[in-house]
């Protein structure tokens, strides 16, 4: 890690104005340990389900020790932050547009101009305020169980934490005191499972609420009636429907503004080599709702799995658009549709890549373009800098996007508790 | 709300009673570092290797570990009844030191008896469920995995349940997920095994 606990400490915040939510459920009773020293017999799955795990770390020749980065529960003060590591395309510029708010990454923007932010392990939402020349990060939730799925619609906010729904209505106007939220987490019916369950959220065209269900594995057998999907509700949890089975985890997506076409990122496996298999970004064909995207048999452009194995393994299997690079980590998708940047830009795709852990040379860790043509996409380097492949380093880990209204695009850095406003031309950005 | 709400109160209630088995000094809710630490050593131990029934040892953590797990004790996301009224008026400073003062000690193991043959079978059960990939392979943790070697038994088999049966919020998702169809007799010779070393 690029900066040091003790350069971080000043800023953590005690978080005391905050509106606490309890995400704890009943204690489970707990059972006494057994004390025999009779050797038990080996356990089973659940019936009808094999969770389990089927990651062999000795098969994929890597380095064992490779393990996640940790996120820092605290932000980076402003004046460390690695905005002069941004290299951008010629005319573009990146600015720091907030900072101070810990695990930053999911963005929506409330009809009056607050920006909701989004976190996971630190368990907060925050509402960001623009008061011209600085933004303002204030928490008006925290102690839920990583809140990484944000939707606006008609005045509310809908709230997704692990497994746990809530619609909080009138919120820009009581950010102060927050109202009594809604609670939708029986109507949602989510898997009570909560690994890769973090979830991602958005409004379709169709107005209906779309929801990642992570595979609660690397790689294991998954039911595909309950976990690797994207699903879509009305927005009060009734009617749901799949959308797309076979998805390893996708915590991000976004709708072609041409076609109306569903188009998401996709996280592989870990532990099959440093090489890959390729994450991905895919699409869902018009007409084919439903369809299957192959985890955990069948990989990127058609690889194999080889530690769950079957027949034909790609069979009925829907092809990524593109391959998003080895671990590579893309998270947060966004088209284009502003004035600000040249007229080529326009429904052009921006993916923030997190930055890969299951790999021994570092990977990603910055946002690229998908330019989109015939329902494939060919990918290109946009936001560059934050990954040192000399040293083997990162400053930053590029989560989402989000284009403001006059255009510019915002990128959130989880790693440093920031966003950066990346704008184009002189003119408008002196305009700001 | 309010029920959500009573429900996390109601076991802190029970969680302080379970804190008065440790003679807590008077003085622990003010002052320096070294009150501080005083205070954390009557019930996580002298030399942070705990002496009492599920109580965890913090000696030889990793430092970002305990920094983090304090802090989301602070934030009310890994919600812990008997530390929520101790962690909550610590201030940014006392984390960090506390953080460091106890990863500092070398770990000890308890005086609890470690079964040869149930270490044997959670040996088996840890290479399976490669425990070793995030908490080392001397499992003595790294960054925000923590130190499992020489962890008190009784500790761990809670903790690993806690886990498995999604009730501790705010930990790693991954553990869930790992130890995903384990027995409760996995769990306790997993505990002996990481008890052993």
């Amino acid at each position: 890690m690029s900066i040091s606990m003790s350069a971080r400490s000043g800023l953590i915040a005690a978080g005391g104005f905050a509106f606490l939510i309890s995400a704890a459920g009943p204690l489970a009773a707990q059972q006494q340990p057994t004390s025999s020293s009779a050797i038990p017999p080996m356990s089973a799955g659940r019936p009808g389900f094999s969770p389990i795990d089927q990651t062999k770390v000795e098969l994929s020749k890597q380095d064992a020790n490779l393990k996640g980065h940790p996120v820092p529960p605290t932000a980076t003060p402003i004046d460390k932050l690695p905005v002069d590591k941004i290299k951008l395309p010629r005319g573009f510029k990146a600015e720091v547009w907030s900072s101070g708010h810990a695990g930053a990454r999911t963005m929506v923007m409330g009809d009056k101009g607050t920006m909701f932010m989004g976190s996971r392990t630190i368990g907060r939402v925050y509402a960001i305020t623009d008061k011209g020349d600085k933004r303002e990060a204030k928490v008006i939730l925290q102690g839920l169980t990583q809140p990484n799925g944000l939707a606006f619609r008609d005045g509310s906010l809908y709230v997704f934490a692990i497994n746990k729904v809530y619609r909080y209505d009138k919120i820009e106007d009581n950010l102060d005191k927050l109202p009594e939220p809604v609670e939708l987490t029986q109507a949602y019916d989510l898997p009570d499972t909560v690994h890769h369950n973090w979830k991602y959220v958005a409004f379709g065209p169709d107005g209906k609420m779309y929801v990642q269900v992570g595979s609660n594995c690397n790689i294991c057998e998954i039911n595909t009636g309950t976990h690797g999907q994207i699903r879509r509700y009305n927005a009060d949890g009734t009617g749901m429907e799949i959308v797309a089975r076979g998805v390893r985890n996708t915590v991000g997506f976004d709708w072609h503004p041409v076609t109306k076409e569903l188009w998401f990122t996709d996280n592989g496996r870990d532990w099959a080599g440093n090489a890959g298999p390729e994450d991905e970004l895919n699409r869902i064909p018009k007409n084919m709702e439903g369809a299957n995207f192959g985890f955990p048999y069948c990989h990127a452009n058609g690889i194999p799995d080889p530690d769950v194995k079957r027949p034909n393994p790609c069979a009925g299997v829907v092809m990524p658009a593109a391959l998003t690079g080895p671990h590579s980590a893309g998270l947060g998708i966004k088209f284009y549709t502003g004035d600000m940047f040249p007229k080529q830009y326009k429904n052009v795709a921006f993916i923030a890549r997190h930055g890969s852990w299951n790999r021994e040379q570092k990977y990603g860790y910055d946002v690229v373009m998908a330019k989109v043509s015939g329902g494939k996409a060919t990918i290109s380097p946009f936001m560059q800098g934050l990954l040192n492949i000399e040293k083997n380093e990162f400053y930053g880990r590029p989560s989402y996007v989000f284009q403001m209204k006059d255009g510019s695009l915002l990128v959130s850095d989880e790693n440093n508790g920031a966003t950066y406003r990346i704008s184009y031309g002189d003119a408008k950005t002196a305009a700001r | 709300m309010t029920d959500a709400l009573a429900r996390w109160w109601r076991p802190l209630a029970f969680g302080l009673a379970a804190v008065s088995a440790c003679a807590l000094p008077a003085a622990g809710q003010g002052g320096d570092l070294a009150e501080k630490i005083q205070f954390c050593s009557a019930c996580h131990g002298d030399d942070g290797n705990s002496k009492i029934e599920k109580m965890p040892s913090l000696a030889g953590q990793p430092a970002f570990f305990i920094l983090n797990q304090l802090f989301l004790m602070r934030e009310g996301v890994r919600k812990v009844e008997a530390m929520a009224p101790i962690v909550k008026d610590l201030k940014d400073d006392h984390l960090d030191g506390l953080s460091k003062h106890f990863a500092s000690l070398p770990a000890k193991r308890s005086d609890e008896p470690v079964d040869a043959a149930l270490v044997k079978r959670g040996a088996e059960i840890a290479r399976q469920r490669r425990c070793s990939s995030c908490h080392m392979p001397n499992l003595s943790g790294s960054e925000q995995a923590p130190r499992l070697a020489k962890q008190r038994v009784d500790y761990l088999t809670t903790a690993l349940k806690e886990f498995r049966d999604t009730t501790r919020p705010g930990g790693d998702t991954a553990m869930s997920a790992n130890l995903a169809g384990t027995s409760d007799a996995d769990l306790v010779a997993l505990a002996h095994y990481c008890a052993s070393f």
